[in-house]
């Protein structure tokens, strides 16, 4: 846990605040969505939050209808969070997936200055072929930002050979009522083509919502769902 | 209380802190043990289909 000055807004509360702008967004509620209006650039913790959020930060913009046109303010804040944690040479490869994310958002979505952004760093993805199907399903529910529309669709394309085990993980992760785990996968499994008929992801999803909607980032991942996907009621 | 979005914060430590929340560790599950489940349903059934307690006649004349 980082050490904070006394009084310091936690960074959890931070990326909570922001993830709840985004479900707001994604379902058309509250006001038009900017990014540097949630998360501003002056706030110390806003560089942690958008790389915590990653993809997610930006998924407003991948909608037809935005509301406002994206500002030089939202462009400076997300160069911020890529200049200050890029992944370390020891980084998770869900924390390199999920600068990957980012990366590849901003190419997508804030194009305005795309020559300036950097490269998608290489992602390693060996593990979406050998991971037992719990373990994958642990991933992939944290790398749920990359289900966006036109990202990561190498990814996509591979976890699409693993739809079943992903089907299996969400009804664990119901189970389990690990809620965020079950938002993420069941998000992955509205972007995937096949998802198994008989998991009623629909219904299933809106069961997510029902008992962990409480969390910002489950509501998020569900919000992104239903409005990307039509998937979840 | 009040807080403070501005206050400076170690960056190695957020840096830590970062990777931390990208990939935390899964959650313990809250399972419901389906067999307590069943047994408790196997009690309450035996309990409402057991014969009432058998009391001695009453002789009324």
């Amino acid at each position: 846990m980082a050490e904070q000055t006394q009084g310091a807004v936690p960074l959890s509360a931070v990326i909570a605040d922001a993830a709840t702008g985004v479900a707001l967004a994604l379902r058309g509620e509250g006001d038009p969505y900017a990014l540097s209006g949630i998360l501003r650039q002056s706030d110390a913790l806003t560089p942690a939050a958008i790389r915590v959020l990653g993809a997610d930060a930006l998924a407003p913009y991948a909608m037809d209808q935005v509301g406002t046109p994206v500002g030089a303010d939202d462009e400076a804040v997300v160069r911020q969070a890529l200049t200050a944690y890029p992944p370390g040479a020891d980084a998770s490869e869900v924390s390199v997936w999920s600068y990957r994310g980012l990366v590849e958002a901003s190419h997508a979505f804030l194009p305005g200055s795309a020559q300036h952004w950097p490269s998608p760093p290489e992602a390693a993805a060996g593990w979406v072929d050998h991971d037992p199907w719990p373990k994958l399903s642990h991933r992939v529910s944290q790398v749920a930002a990359l289900a966006l529309p036109g990202l990561a669709p190498g990814l996509t394309e591979q976890l699409a050979t693993r739809t079943d085990d992903l089907a299996r993980g969400f009804v664990r992760a119901v189970r389990r009522r690990d809620w965020l785990q079950a938002a993420g996968l069941g998000r992955w499994l509205a972007r995937l083509p096949e998802a198994p008929q008989s998991l009623g992801l629909d219904s299933g999803l809106a069961f997510v919502r029902h008992m962990g909607g409480g969390d910002p980032r489950v509501a998020l991942h569900v919000a992104a769902a239903q409005r990307f996907y039509g998937r979840g009621w | 209380m009040v807080t403070d979005r501005t206050a400076p914060v170690e960056t190695a430590a957020l840096a830590a802190e970062v990777e931390g929340l990208l990939e935390p560790a899964e959650a313990d599950g809250v399972f419901r043990d389906t067999r307590e489940c069943g047994g408790a349903l196997l009690l309450a059934a035996l309990l409402l289909i057991s014969p009432p307690t058998p009391r001695p006649k009453t002789d009324i004349r």
